[in-house]
């Protein structure tokens, strides 16, 4: 059983349908009992740091989450989703993330990015293998949304960069948790083969 | 419909081509480099050299073994009794002694030949045979509706061939399907020099098997003046891909994983199983005895390409033997020169199936030819009939 954590910051249906149609069964994740149940976790987000840290809490999921991480089961972090998994965000107001990969979100750099949010199609470098990214190639287009970008502490933790006038961390991967922040289900082949490697994927590197 | 009397003779546009295989601008996915080949050469010459295919035999050895007595079959083989399919059937079953459910889907035009060699190729080999004809009714229909919205005519044929066994995979759990020719033996809509294979899908099915034009549309397109039942269409759509990712299923070329011969393997046909050649409407019967011998309407689908785009399946078949050195180019534009322009008796029976005037027919061929290609009626010789014209299916 698949995952999709509702935080109730939007769009889930495109990941739901995605995965769907890879032919697993999946849910929507509103409570902290439905975790135990799950083999895979995808947390997708659109919306602010803040008021998604929010909604964690307030569903009383922020440590089951963290508990689900620890049982070593696959995490994948969408836009957002890959935001939240830091330490740290400075959205809305400075709030403490799920603090799975160590890191701050921060805002782009006005003085670089020439339009902010970055929106669009743009490609992935990617600067690693990784388990998820199989068959997907090095420098192929994503679809991307979004104002602030994920800076990990670790660099070894780096999958993939993108270049948007400020070079940004795209891709991040830490033994069973990965975050994207393009959105892979609004990115066509490419998107669907990386969703469909997590839904098939033990967790290990 | 404007009949053709009316229309103003345009001046015949020589068509850029190929330098090494002869197909024209007009071609299908064809593109040409500075030096004027094209990329359906190019990419032979990549298979030729660049592919491991001892690896991609190794690869198939492997695969079938990953479903070997799992399920109801080992693998779905869909069948026309083509030398394509024919030969794929037989290599699976000699070379790996598989079970292998054989599924046909009979699109309304065998001729007595290829039934004649089917018949032999199921017993020798001994294997389970599912055979499927679709309602001749609504086969016409749809032909008509393809034929004015395309130019192409064979929508239902190449939709069934296509979705049928995916069906039948579903409904005998049999998650192997192993099709024969791949793709991109004859065109550009799979890039090999990816080293990805050609995987046989949804996807495909809807970038050119379809022309676009999926069963619901059909559907829509033909409500106005055709009664049916909507399941009528069921044989067309292609099945959820979540049943089939559910079912684990993997559809793929034979030719993916061995270098594809048709050449070669037409004889290997012929020596092992008794297959049979035949005589094609306006094809040289001599040099081409194995191609496209299962439709009695092929002739006519040639003849429509030659009036859309300029080239006929003569300049498709010498272009492969162009490719691969098996002719010189003067002889390749002599059998051109003679079989191209020339009607194909059996559009009269097509016409009747249609229940339309060749004036018509010319009509709706005009508005689907490809630029900067214009047909000359007037050029068009009357071609000769195959041995068993008398026996083809007439109306009335």
């Amino acid at each position: 059983m698949i995952g999709i954590a509702n935080l109730q910051i939007g769009n889930l249906r495109s990941v739901s349908n995605a995965v769907d149609s890879f032919g697993y069964d999946h849910c929507l994740v509103e409570s902290a009992e439905q975790l135990d149940s799950l083999t895979h976790l995808i947390m997708p987000g659109v919306g602010s740091f803040h008021r998604a840290m929010r909604n964690v809490s307030a569903l009383g999921l922020r440590e089951p989450i963290r508990d689900f991480v620890a049982s070593g089961r696959p995490l994948l972090g969408v836009c957002l989703g890959m935001q939240l998994l830091g330490s740290s965000g400075e959205e809305g107001e400075n709030t403490v993330g799920l603090d799975l990969l160590a890191g701050e979100v921060r805002k782009f750099d006005r003085t670089r990015v020439e339009s902010i949010p970055h929106v669009g199609w743009n490609s992935v470098e990617l600067e690693a293998d990784h388990p998820v990214f199989r068959d997907v190639r090095s420098g192929v287009d994503f679809y991307f949304v979004h104002s602030y970008h994920f800076r990990p502490a670790d660099q070894t933790s780096v999958v993939g960069f993108t270049d948007c006038g400020e070079k940004f961390v795209s891709a991040v991967a830490q033994n069973n948790v990965v975050g994207v922040q393009f959105h892979p289900e609004k990115s066509q082949a490419n998107g669907l083969r990386l969703l469909d490697n997590f839904c098939g994927w033990d967790g290990s590197c | 419909m404007i009949g053709l009397t009316n229309r103003r003779a345009l001046p015949v546009v020589e068509l850029v081509r190929c330098t090494r295989c002869g197909l024209p601008e007009t071609y299908e996915t064809i593109e040409f480099d500075t030096a004027g080949v094209c990329n359906i050469c190019r990419q032979k010459e990549f298979r030729d050299a660049a592919i491991d295919w001892p690896a991609r035999r190794q690869q198939l050895a492997e695969l079938v073994e990953s479903y070997r007595g799992k399920h109801e079959y080992d693998c779905i083989v869909p069948f026309s009794g083509g030398k394509d399919s024919t030969f794929t059937l037989l290599y699976l079953v000699r070379e790996f002694g598989i079970k292998p459910l054989v599924v046909q889907f009979n699109h309304g035009f065998m001729r007595p030949t290829l039934l004649k060699n089917n018949e032999r190729t199921f017993r020798r080999l001994g294997v389970d045979v599912l055979s499927f004809r679709p309602n001749w009714r609504v086969v016409k229909r749809l032909m008509l509706e393809a034929l004015v919205r395309k130019g192409d005519f064979c929508w239902h044929c190449h939709t069934g061939i296509y979705s049928y066994p995916m069906h039948v995979a579903l409904k005998y759990n049999t998650p192997l399907i192993v099709w024969g020719e791949p793709s991109s033996e004859y065109t550009a809509y799979y890039d090999i020099r990816d080293d990805a294979m050609e995987q046989v899908d949804e996807t495909r099915f809807n970038r050119f098997i379809n022309l676009g034009i999926t069963a619901e549309d059909m559907g829509g397109m033909i409500s106005g003046d055709f009664e049916f039942d909507p399941r009528d269409l069921a044989p067309y759509t292609y099945p959820p891909v979540r049943d089939l990712r559910r079912l684990q299923y993997r559809s793929v070329c034979l030719g993916s994983f061995i270098p594809w011969d048709t050449k070669t393997q037409a004889q290997i046909i012929q020596d092992e199983l008794g297959w049979e050649g035949d005589e094609v409407e306006n094809m040289p019967a001599q040099l081409y005895p194995y191609e496209k011998i299962e439709c009695h309407v092929q002739g006519v689908r040639d003849y429509i390409t030659f009036l859309k785009r300029g080239y006929h399946r003569v300049t498709q078949m010498t272009a492969l033997d162009l490719r691969n050195g098996r002719m010189e180019k003067p002889e390749a534009d002599r059998l051109v020169r003679e079989f191209e322009n020339r009607r194909p008796p059996s559009l009269d029976i097509f016409l009747e199936y249609l229940n339309i005037t060749e004036d018509e027919f010319n009509s709706i061929v005009l508005n689907t030819v490809v630029p900067p290609h214009r047909p000359d009626f007037d050029a068009i010789k009357p071609g000769a009939k195959t041995w068993d014209f008398d026996l083809w299916w007439r109306e009335g």
